[in-house]
């Protein structure tokens, strides 16, 4: 383990200079414009007969994302050497995170979204490039419903293993098995903790 | 290598001209209960109605009969099992008499970095039915008895240690004589059964073959009981072993004569993980090698060809220092080493259906048919064109032989609802609705959602 850090002056953005929808803070939209949602998602329910019971986590995904509920998200995560966020550190940025189709247009309940955020570590071998990945892909795996696919990268040129580092985090298998490595799961938890 | 063929449309037929054939599936009640958590794999015994599904650190057993839980092995992996294979009885894989010593087992791998090996004893142990009436039995209700306090029939057996981190693929070679494993730390290993005279379980690793510069996802053997897969290729044994890498490519091992296994052939193609392989178990009209099929997280499937040599008995040529293969070569002298090398052609691309990455493939021993799912939650099941006047082409000149043609019959989307789709295989059939009992086929999923769902397939000529 090196103790020195990475990098050690990055920039940092206040709060009140991140992007943000109104600063209520939470990804769950229940304003007007969320008003009809139910009528236009029906709520998600499993066609073939038997197995009635939809999946518990689906029922408060339903509201249509944009890429503001994404970063709102992740921005929140925090860098696992600085005392910051992610959203603070530009390592998330609102412009880098896509999503397709846009989830307003989507058919039905189990159409797929994918969801793809890159992103631009503080300094060019940032050795934590994968664990930032990992917490990135994580959190958004485990907060938004099961029809996103979630594809994280790292931005074009800010990272010099880019093709390996973006390899492994879209490798399920390798993802799944890193989440059971004591050490990174930690780390991951860590990082995590800072988001509602 | 050949070009893709074009696309087809991802509905039912509907590109392919009238008189094909055409697919219908459709969904049968999901195994029970639920798993309520992301399942890797569901593998069907050879012979008995039973099918292995891994899940977390353990594996539960369904009845094929009743579509419902028949046992479970849980307490020997402290990691998640990402892979079972049911070990084929000792004696011969074609052996049904083996099935009579009423003895199950089953080797799981897991992301722990081990390989666990299991059996199951019957209980009552005097029944002369055997197991598969035994399985029956149990749930036709004569035994009464919960699903859960079967757990200790299964007994861990034995561990195999040896990889470096985790296990991700394993396969018994035909005869069950060898066990290959691989992992993460890029090798494959691959181990014989020493124990099979006493019964006991003994295994001793005789290769560690570690040539591949990614995770080695996958390992299959060729099947050996087919008349044309009895190598002509009289410098090495019957065993052909294909590993699939996160390095791109898919690797042909062979043990020569001097007991060595070598990679022969290095299949190249893929833009992505090469996440598995199917060899093609289904006996050949025109008598030639089984080929091999590789699915990818590019989102294709391909299919490759050995180009068989005319000539077997030509003497190998010299190839010197130029060969691009003599890494395999381990430390031995190149001169001392005959012709090792195979060429393989990738000879067909299979219709384009997947969008993300293709997990599962299953190639049908019975029908040919071939069945994929992935990433997209998409299940699709294509065939070959078996008549195709005028391809024969290459077939004259030792080259690999016609490019195959295969069409897209039939699709499901969101098979398993928004969940992705982690394995498919074809399956024989045992519930009650089956026409033709042990014989007719059917498709099992099994997905991120715990669920592990069979799907009938009908084909019919239009």
């Amino acid at each position: 383990m090196e103790r020195d850090l990475e990098n050690a002056n990055p920039t940092i953005l206040s709060v009140s200079q991140l992007p943000s929808r109104s600063r209520k803070g939470t990804a769950v939209r229940h304003g007007p414009d969320a008003k009809c949602d139910s009528i236009v998602y029906p709520k998600h329910s499993w066609p073939y007969g038997s197995s009635s019971s939809s999946d518990e986590e689906d029922d408060d995904g339903e509201e249509p994302m944009d890429e503001q509920d994404i970063y709102d998200l992740i921005s929140t995560i925090s860098d696992p050497e600085h005392p910051h966020t992610l959203g603070q550190l530009s390592v998330v940025r609102l412009p880098d995170i896509h999503l397709s189709p846009s989830p307003a247009e989507l058919t039905g309940p189990d159409s797929l979204v994918t969801v793809l955020v890159e992103l631009t570590p503080t300094i060019n071998h940032c050795s934590l490039a994968t664990v930032i990945g990992l917490a990135v892909r994580c959190r958004l795996e485990q907060t938004l419903p099961p029809n996103y696919r979630v594809d994280v990268r790292m931005k074009v040129g800010s990272h010099a293993q880019d093709d390996q580092v973006n390899k492994q985090l879209g490798d399920k298998e390798r993802v799944a098995a890193a989440l059971e490595n004591d050490t990174l799961q930690r780390m991951v938890d860590k990082m995590l903790e800072t988001c509602v | 290598m050949s070009t893709p063929p074009p696309p087809e449309p991802a509905s039912a037929a509907s590109g392919a001209p009238a008189a094909k054939a055409e697919a219908t599936i459709t969904p049968l009640p999901p195994f029970q209960p639920d798993l309520y958590q992301r399942a890797w794999s569901s593998v069907p015994h050879p012979t008995l109605p039973l099918l292995a599904t891994a899940h977390a650190k353990s594996v539960t057993v369904f009845s094929l009969a009743t579509f419902s839980k028949h046992s479970a092995l849980t307490g020997g992996h402290a990691r998640s099992v990402r892979t079972t294979a049911w070990q084929p009885p000792r004696g011969g894989a074609s052996n049904a008499e083996s099935t009579r010593k009423r003895r199950l087992a089953l080797v799981t791998g897991s992301f722990d970095a081990t390989a666990g090996m299991w059996s199951y004893e019957e209980a009552g142990g005097d029944e002369p039915e055997g197991l598969e009436k035994e399985v029956r039995l149990d749930h036709d209700g004569d035994r009464g008895g919960g699903e859960d306090n079967d757990n200790k029939e299964w007994e861990f057996n034995l561990v195999l240690e040896g990889h470096e981190n985790e296990v991700k693929g394993l396969a018994f070679s035909p005869g069950g004589q060898y066990l290959a494993t691989c992992s993460r730390d890029k090798s494959v290993w691959i181990w014989e059964d020493v124990g099979a005279e006493e019964g006991d379980d003994e295994w001793e690793t005789v290769a560690v073959l570690s040539e591949h510069d990614g995770d080695v996802k996958a390992v299959a053997w060729c099947p050996s009981d087919l008349p044309n897969a009895r190598a002509k290729r009289r410098h090495y044994s019957a065993d052909v072993l294909a590993s699939a890498s996160y390095d791109n490519t898919v690797r042909i091992w062979r043990e020569d004569a001097d007991g060595e296994w070598v990679c022969v052939s290095v299949l190249e193609g893929h833009e992505g993980t090469v996440w598995g392989l199917q060899w093609e178990s289904k006996a050949r009209a025109d008598g030639r090698f089984p080929r091999l099929m590789t699915f990818s997280a590019d989102g294709t499937i391909r299919v490759w060809t050995l180009r068989e040599e005319e000539e077997e008995e030509k003497e190998p040529e010299e190839e010197g220092s130029a060969n691009p293969f003599r890494s395999g070569f381990g430390g031995i002298p190149s001169t001392m080493r005959r012709s090792l090398r195979e060429e393989w052609d990738c000879t067909a691309v299979l219709p384009k259906v997947h969008t993300r990455d293709v997990y599962s493939v299953s190639w049908s021993a019975d029908t040919g048919l071939v069945a994929s799912t992935g990433s997209d939650g998409v299940i699709a099941v294509y065939a070959e064109d078996d008549t195709s006047p005028g391809t024969n082409s290459g077939a004259e000149d030792g080259t690999s032989g016609p490019k195959s043609n295969w069409r897209l019959l039939a699709t499901v989307s969101n098979a398993h609802g928004p969940y992705e789709i982690n394995h498919i295989t074809w399956c024989k059939r045992f519930d009650p609705g089956a026409e033709r009992k042990g014989k007719e086929e059917m498709l099992v999923t099994t997905g991120d959602d715990g669920v592990v769902r069979p799907w009938q397939v009908r084909i019919s000529s239009s």
